[in-house]
């Protein structure tokens, strides 16, 4: 007859060993334990980001914005963590790209300022950039078109990335726009659009928001590895790497000493610029940004090559450069160009059809 | 104590009562010296005092072993606790958190990727040449190429041997490749101030391809055969842009399809006009009396038929504009191509072409001796 004691006495002498068992079972799962909690993690996390990114709904003065966040993968597709494999499975339902890759808490966020304008080869340029820019986890791209309204064409087109982007729009003064020779050092060219870009920042963010970011300019004709975008992820500061094909070089770069810390610039035009390094050359700390909320890129009276200057020179000194690319040895983007297209079969009123949009 | 009430309580149940009585009232030590009178005779008074030192040293014995080892399994947890969590600076963490991600994105792709492997393959024959902007161009290839599924990049250098520069991008690439070489003859080469369009380029490369697709072909059985049956071959150039959609058309090509293709002969693009779902002619303003007035970029053509024609190739000494033609009107006529891109209404590749780099200051520097570290790799 089991008495309550006797059950009592079971109980505490089968407790101990149950108890190591499972401590042991644990210890020899927990690996595995641990990527199925980083899963749950990452999938909450794609669920919840329209949340997390908010923007304040002001009149900025000349334009509007429209944002639009990654529920591309979580709205269209499923995403679950299946139970016998520790990984995500996302079915893709409607895109033809790839989703981007799921964000992360843990990465710094990469906001990408590219301005734009239009032109034949718009289209093709911002496709091959998207396939790119679809590699890279944890990047915000903002894109701001050189026009007095957000083009239907590029409106598709971020739509159907599928990727975590900002458009914006403003439309560059007549007397500052290039005319008839587009190669023009005078006037800096999408100036107007980056300044845009930041002051969207300045207003989405706010200092004491823990979200890292990362601030990069990138030109929608220049060619970017991904290293590049896994090397400016760790800028304290502003970090800098050589360029491919500027200032008439095979390459232009930072002159870095023994102790990593650059002196100088490895360029022959104008190399007493105080920051003579191209737009694809450097990545800001958005900290640093909305720590100086007056630093802009100068629009007028500047000379050709010191626009990048116009701008750091009110953010960093040289002394706090951080070089990235192996201590600036690695070429990680080119400054490619696209021919223009010589369009002489057009004629005048125009061959082809102009409802395909190209 | 109480572990020894269990025992004496198990083996309890297993006598008479009359005992057991005797086991509720007494304490544990008496308990476990009656319970060992279950096992000896009851007039072995002395066994009886030796097993009671023996057996109390061996439950002092058990409680000791089963403490320590779960002090010691708590530790361990403990410690591995410790590790993961508080002793790890943040830094530590956070790149190991993003090891994780890495490992997991990587995950991500090969298994979305993998999974893949009942659509039809593209193999992609790109001619390249060793110029400045080489690795730019094939940089930006590969990133759209990582996006399709079942892709075979057939890369064929113009050199009489393979690049390192080339060799080890494809090796970084994490694309799935294959590497030739073939050299073009010095009078089919364009010279230095020679306008693009003087010679054909690429047609000995592409052939190249073709040759190597052929006898991988022949030498295919089972499985693989099969999958060559429905594979696809497509003509990239290095300096084109392609969209993603524009592989998923491609894919299910029986004979030869084609579509338009943008910034090209001098218009904003060029396509075949269809009408009831069959190609009448060509929209093009330049030369439209071609028999495949269409650009390299804008037509696939299926493996089976390739297989099937081993005299198809693409002639290095055709006129201009005629290099595409060559190669088409061995394997197809106008009625057979299949239209797609929305029956040729949708722009999906364009031919962009990548300016040659300024290198005037740099020609200066090397005559100076001073010129750009020519180890780092551009």
């Amino acid at each position: 007859m089991p008495k309550r004691r006797d059950i009592l006495a079971i109980v505490l002498i089968v407790l101990p060993w149950t108890l190591l068992i499972t401590v042991w079972h644990q210890s020899a799962i927990a690996p595995l334990l641990a990527i199925r909690k980083v899963c749950h993690h990452l999938v909450k996390e794609i669920l919840i980001i329209p949340e997390r990114l908010t923007i304040h709904r002001q009149r900025l003065a000349d334009d509007g914005t429209e944002t639009r966040h990654d529920t591309g993968p979580a709205t269209d597709s499923k995403e679950y963590c299946s139970q016998d494999k520790d990984i995500v499975e996302v079915v893709r339902t409607e895109y033809v790209y790839t989703r981007p890759p799921p964000w992360s808490d843990v990465l710094p966020t990469i906001h990408v300022i590219t301005p734009t304008y239009s032109r034949p080869v718009q289209k093709a340029e911002l496709t091959r950039l998207a396939n790119t820019f679809l590699h890279v986890p944890n990047l915000h791209w903002i894109l701001v078109e050189d026009s007095q309204r957000r083009t239907p064409l590029v409106t598709r087109l971020l739509r159907e990335t599928g990727l975590n982007y900002t458009h914006l729009n403003v439309e560059t003064p007549r007397n500052y726009k290039l005319r008839g020779d587009m190669r023009d050092p005078r006037i800096p060219r999408g100036t107007m659009q980056r300044n845009l870009a930041l002051r969207w920042l300045r207003e989405t963010f706010n200092s004491n928001s823990s979200q890292a970011g990362i601030v990069y300019f990138a030109d929608d004709d220049n060619t970017y590895s991904l290293e590049l975008f896994e090397e400016m992820r760790s800028t304290r500061k502003v970090s800098v790497w050589p360029v491919a094909f500027v200032g008439g070089l095979r390459y232009e770069s930072p002159k870095v000493n023994a102790a990593g810390k650059v002196y100088g610039w490895k360029t022959v035009f104008d190399p007493h610029r105080p920051f003579a390094i191209d737009m694809a050359g450097f990545a800001i700390n958005l900290r640093l940004i909305l720590f100086k909320p007056q630093a802009y890129f100068k629009l007028r009276g500047v000379k050709g090559g010191y626009q990048e200057s116009s701008l750091l020179r009110e953010l960093v000194t040289l002394n706090d450069l951080e070089p990235k690319a192996a201590n600036c040895t690695k070429i990680l983007v080119w400054h490619t160009r696209t021919e223009k297209p010589v369009l002489v079969n057009e004629g005048k009123k125009g061959f082809t059809d102009p409802n395909v949009e190209i | 104590m109480n572990g020894v009430a269990v025992h004496s309580a198990l083996v309890c149940t297993e006598t008479h009562n009359a005992i057991c009585n005797i086991h509720n009232e007494a304490t544990g030590k008496d308990l476990f010296i009656s319970a060992l009178n279950l096992y000896t005779s009851l007039n072995h008074q002395q066994v009886i005092m030796r097993m009671r030192l023996k057996l109390k040293t061996v439950f002092v014995l058990y409680f000791i072993v089963s403490l320590l080892g779960l002090i010691y399994a708590l530790m361990q947890l403990g410690q591995r606790c410790d590790c993961r969590d508080h002793a790890m600076s943040k830094d530590q963490q956070i790149s190991q958190l993003r090891g994780e991600l890495q490992k997991l994105q990587e995950h991500i792709k090969t298994s979305e990727l993998s999974k893949k492997t009942d659509v039809p393959r593209i193999y992609v024959i790109t001619p390249t040449y060793a110029r400045l902007v080489q690795k730019a161009e094939l940089t930006r290839l590969s990133h759209t190429f990582l996006h399709v599924p079942q892709l075979h990049w057939i890369v064929v250098e113009d050199a009489p041997q393979p690049t390192s520069l080339v060799t080890d991008f494809l090796a970084a690439s994490g694309l799935t490749y294959t590497h030739l070489y073939k050299r073009t003859p010095k009078d089919r080469k364009l010279q230095e101030g020679d306008p693009s369009w003087l010679k054909p380029r690429g047609a000995e490369q592409r052939n190249e391809g073709l040759r190597w697709l052929r006898e991988m072909g022949a030498a295919a059985k089972g499985k693989e055969a099969a999958a060559l049956e429905e594979a696809v071959v497509y003509f990239a150039d290095d300096d084109n842009t392609y969209s993603l959609q524009l592989f998923e058309e491609m894919r299910y090509t029986y004979r030869v399809s084609v579509w338009p293709v943008g910034l090209v002969g001098g218009m904003k693009f060029e396509r075949p006009v269809v009408e009831d779902g069959k190609v009448v002619r060509f929209h093009t303003g330049w030369r439209p009396n071609r028999p495949f007035p269409i650009d390299m970029a804008g037509f696939a053509v299926s493996l089976r038929l390739i297989l099937t024609n081993p005299q198809a190739r693409f002639d290095g000494d055709a006129q201009m504009g005629f290099l595409e033609s060559s190669f088409l009107q061995h394997l197809v006529t106008m009625d057979d191509l299949e239209p797609k891109a929305d029956l040729c209404t949708k722009v999906l590749v364009w031919h962009t072409r990548t300016e040659k780099p300024k290198m005037k200051r740099e020609d200066a520097l090397q005559k100076q001796g001073l010129g750009s570290d020519p180890d780092v790799e551009v």
